[in-house]
């Protein structure tokens, strides 16, 4: 079976003259794991609706007694009302929104934070790396979700404070996924050999070490994603997280806890929209681990 | 002759290791003329690569130099600053290196490869581009314009080679080391890579250094040898004379393990009889003492140097194959192990 794998991997890259690039391999094997094609397609389905809730919504999110208050889900409104009888759809809509701001942009940042710092630190190893290893401890060793509701009420409870805080509280793992993968890149020969044609080392550093190091970071980050979104639903749950009238899908969920028994669908769609956002970043950040390993050829 | 373009002045290097402090280098000197094509020869471990790193200041961690001159064009590179190596590497000196399945960087494509090696030393980018296509038509590649658009993994061995060489030659350098640039390709790619360096060294008349261990590569390429034996140059001379009458019985030996047709076209040369010695732990005296057949008492306890014997020859060695063949019946040698069959055994001659 090995060897047979082995065999038309070999006939195939002697008888194709242009092989496919790394992404579009990558994406190849993407397409062939169901879960994470399932997965792709609810988050770009998402990615619309969120996108979409910019310009149109059925209703003003925020519109109070457009419906009875705890209406369940009818034609006029597929998810019900809440408790002040506005439009559920309309503000998960919105809330996707929040969710997917928070998600991407705390990745972005920790990939802006931890890609640099795990690069010096792999690449110039010594004290330069006895120091930002250090750090890197002491922020583990703090309970984030402390840090992090201090770091809010101090700031106060913006969306931009809270992607601050997570980021904050989050960013270690990347910078130590950085620090592993530069400290096995750079002894690679096509390092050496860049040093040896004179590359300065921000060249080295961002030109070559980081782009061989891609897949592993997209894979982390997208592993990211999901923690952040429900961090950030956890602190809205606990009334810390965006404020009213932007709804959360933590802070919607938090707010029909008290009917949970005679208007269950208050908490439900929001944790069930939640749930399946958690689960098929999940399943996409797999998806991606599988396709984008180097070792895995088909 | 002119001032040389690179004086190697006692070079030494050490690798800090947990078992103590290995010698890589040790007290190398040679020079290196304009457009002159130098072979470095020696066995797996000798420090043939340890000295070409240690020429641009490229050795790894835990290595070091630790002492001696690297004279080029009448600045000592050991003394530059970082910024000011950097600007020598790859614009006055490029450096090709033995696997260029690993050289090139898998995620970049190739010809902005080339493109970087002269960016970073200050070429408009407009005109980097250009001379990169014209780079890979004189390397020989074959329909230039698409190729600088390929990745590293859809070119063939010799190509990427190819392309490497390109790379070191995109800054027109003055010198370019090539450490052993045909080992991990094919025979027939092998030959035409090393007529290629053969036809850019008198073409462009940069100075080429050539480190193998294939002494049929360097019949072919170079017009003078150093020939190197634990961390250390045993001889050195030009071409004809070593291959015509080595004095140092390591290069002796060296020869006559070399498949005898058509060298260059073959797979490399079978090791000599013997082990290499442990750096950490190197011999007394003369370190090829323990392998040489030819040995004397003296070799045993006194360190040979560099020295005269004949025109355009040096050689480290208290007995030289003129004596060994004169006395000790050296070309009757069949088995060259260490005191087999000349009967030549420790205190016997003086
Ligand atoms: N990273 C390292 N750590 C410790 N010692 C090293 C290291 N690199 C090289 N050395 C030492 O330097 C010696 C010379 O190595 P070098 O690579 O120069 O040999 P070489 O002549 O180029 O051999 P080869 O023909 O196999 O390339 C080795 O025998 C080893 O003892
Ligand atoms: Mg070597």
């Amino acid at each position: 079976m090995a060897t047979a794998t082995t065999t038309a991997q070999v006939s195939e890259a002697e008888i194709l003259p242009e092989q496919q690039t790394l992404w579009s391999d990558a994406w190849r094997r993407l397409k062939r794991n169901r879960l994470a094609l399932v997965a792709t397609i609810y988050l770009v389905f998402l990615i619309v609706v969120a996108l979409v809730a910019l310009v149109y919504t059925p209703y003003r999110m925020s519109a109070v007694g457009i419906a009875p208050t705890y209406a369940p889900p009818s034609a006029a409104h597929w998810f019900g009302a809440d408790s002040i009888g506005r439009d559920v759809l309309s503000r998960l809509m919105v809330g996707a929104q929040v969710s997917l701001i928070v998600g991407v942009g705390t990745q972005l940042l920790v990939i802006a934070v931890g890609v640099p710092i795990g690069l010096l630190a792999g690449y110039y190893r010594g004290w330069l790396d006895s120091v930002l290893t250090f750090i890197i401890n002491v922020f583990y060793g703090i309970p984030d979700l402390l840090v992090a509701m201090i770091m809010v009420f101090l700031l106060g409870p913006s969306l931009t404070n809270i992607i601050v805080a997570i980021v904050v509280t989050r960013w270690m793992d990347m910078a130590r996924l950085m620090r592993g993968q530069t400290m096995s890149l750079r002894e690679r020969e096509f390092i050496e050999a860049a040093r040896a044609s004179g590359a300065k080392p921000a060249r080295i550093l961002f030109g070559h070490i980081f782009p061989n190091a891609l897949g592993p970071i997209i894979v982390q980050a997208t592993f990211g994603v999901p923690a952040a979104i429900l961090f950030e639903a956890f602190l809205s749950f606990l009334g810390v997280g965006v404020q009213p009238p932007t709804p959360s899908w933590g802070s919607m969920a938090s707010d029909g806890i008290s009917a949970l028994e005679y208007a269950p669908h208050i908490v439900l769609v929001p944790s069930i929209a939640l749930s399946l956002t958690l689960l098929a970043f999940n399943f996409l950040g797999d998806g991606l681990r599988d396709a984008l390993d180097p070792r895995q050829k088909r | 002759m002119a001032t040389p373009i690179l004086q190697v002045r006692d070079l030494r290097t050490q690798f800090m290791t947990d078992g103590g402090i290995v010698t890589a280098v040790d007290g190398v000197s040679f020079d290196l003329h304009q457009g002159e094509s130098l072979g470095i020869v020696g066995e797996s471990g000798s420090g043939k690569s340890v000295t070409a790193l240690s020429l641009l200041r490229l050795v790894p961690d835990p290595g070091r130099v630790v002492g001696g001159k690297v004279l080029f064009k009448n600045q000592d590179l050991l003394q530059l600053t970082d910024d000011e190596i950097r600007e020598v590497r790859g614009r006055d000196i490029s450096m090709i290196f033995q696997d260029p399945q690993s050289s090139l960087n898998p995620v970049l494509r190739t010809g902005f490869q080339i493109d970087e090696a002269m960016l970073a030393h200050g070429r408009p980018k407009a005109e980097a581009h250009a001379r990169t296509v014209d780079l890979l038509k004189q390397v020989r590649i074959p329909a230039a314009e698409s190729r600088v658009k390929d990745f590293p993994h859809q070119l063939s061995g010799g190509m990427r080679q190819r392309a490497m060489i390109a790379m070191g030659l995109s800054n027109a350098p003055q010198i370019l080391i090539a450490d052993e640039p045909t080992t991990a390709l094919d025979v027939t790619v092998q030959a035409q890579i090393l007529e290629l360096l053969g036809d850019l060294n008198r073409e462009l008349g940069a100075a080429v250094i050539m480190i193998t261990h294939n002494m049929g590569v360097v019949a072919g390429l170079c017009t003078r040898v150093i020939v190197m034996y634990a961390g250390q140059i045993v001889e050195q001379g030009t071409v004809e004379q070593i291959f015509a009458n080595p004095q140092h019985p390591y290069t002796w030996s060296l020869l006559r393990s070399m498949p005898r047709v058509d060298a260059v076209r073959h797979e490399r040369l079978r090791s000599i009889e013997g082990i290499a010695p442990d750096l950490l732990h190197p011999p007394a005296g003369c370190r090829f003492h323990p392998r040489c057949p030819f040995r004397i008492e003296k070799c045993y306890t006194d360190e040979p140097v560099l020295e005269e014997h004949g025109p355009d020859n040096l050689a480290a060695c208290w007995v030289t194959m003129d004596r060994a063949r004169k006395e000790m019946g050296a070309d009757d040698l069949v088995d060259i192990r260490p005191g087999a069959g000349s009967g030549v055994h420790k205190g016997q001659v003086k």
